[in-house]
């Protein structure tokens, strides 16, 4: 990959071509990404999480109030999706075309797209992989002397590995322990809050070059 | 089961309404003070803000789930009836008419 730049309208590297790619190219591609990914990721966690609360409800009913709480946090990592894609789309600004490839253009550029993925991408992992998956310990716990040991044993060989407590200590009673999965589960929400924090830090220095 | 949904649907509108209305609110200056903010930190503060706001609704949501009353497994008043009667006949010792205790003799 030779790097020799010939003069500005005939660069022949990739390097070259990159920077000749409009700066508002990349701006819109991190505000679609910062929210279709994070639904994404939400949407994921919802269905697995809704799916086994649903089957699980069959034979316990009084879990249903109590681990909504899960789907309500898989819904809070949409909404942070969308709210740095409103935020995103407030740094948009037009700057005139001979100023389109300046270093500082395409620096706000590359700011808004950063931003965007780094949000799309951090509420993607938390949607879908933490919640689900302490969700499931939840359920394991809650219903667990319902149901026999055989299967109860299999349940837990399943997912309590995935958050690390042990099966003997599941012939405990039930509700007690809910609280403190919940716990485990606001340190998984925890990832896509960075995740917004340093997008929305990312996105405050996206300033375009003034006329 | 009517009331569990009323309540999380309450709840998910407002954490849908409260961050994006801080957010309307600052981009178009209808907050006061928001104007005298320079646009590094207004996006820093609304940012902040609406995140916040949209955790702050979560935990009402939490508290309001935690205190609803689980119920407890009521027992069935024949059965215990029953359970009951059974076992003070074995204790006592007194030939019993039941069909299923001699049905088990």
């Amino acid at each position: 990959m030779s790097g020799v730049v010939v003069g500005l309208g005939h660069a022949s590297s990739w390097g070259a071509a990159l920077v000749r790619i409009s700066p508002y190219t990349f701006s819109a591609i991190g505000i679609a990404i910062s929210i279709g990914v994070s639904v994404l990721g939400a949407a994921w966690g919802i269905y697995i999480t809704g799916s086994s609360l649903i089957g699980a409800a069959i034979e316990a009913p009084r879990i249903t109030s109590k681990n909504l709480i899960s789907v309500i946090f898989c819904e809070a990592v949409a909404i942070y999706g969308v709210i740095v894609a409103i935020i995103l789309q407030t740094k948009l600004e037009s700057v005139p075309s001979s100023k389109m490839y300046d270093a500082e253009s395409l620096r706000a550029g590359y700011a808004i797209f950063a931003s965007g993925i780094i949000v799309g991408f951090a509420n993607l992992v938390c949607g879908s992989v933490s919640y689900p998956f302490s969700f499931l310990t939840v359920l394991v716990f809650e219903f667990h002397c319902q149901i026999c040991k055989p299967s109860s044993h299999f349940f837990c060989r399943l997912c309590v590995g995935i958050i690390g407590s042990s099966c003997a200590l599941s012939d405990a009673q039930n509700s007690t322990l809910f609280v403190k999965i919940l716990v485990i589960e606001i340190f998984g929400s925890a990832l896509g809050l960075f995740g917004v924090i340093v997008g929305i830090i990312m996105s405050a220095q996206a300033t375009w070059p003034t006329k | 089961m009517a009331g569990v949904m009323q309540k999380f649907l309450i709840a998910s509108m407002f954490m849908w309404i409260l961050p994006i209305a801080i957010l309307y609110g600052f981009n178009h200056d209808l907050l006061p003070g928001s104007t005298t903010l320079s646009p590094h930190s207004l996006t820093i503060l609304s940012g902040f803000l609406a995140v916040v706001s949209v955790n702050v609704v979560i935990v009402f949501y939490i508290c309001l789930a935690l205190k609803e009353p689980t119920d407890k497994h009521k027992p069935d008043a024949s059965f215990v009836a029953e359970a009951k009667d059974s076992v003070k006949k074995l204790t006592s010792g007194v030939p019993s008419t039941d069909p299923a205790l001699k049905k088990q003799e």
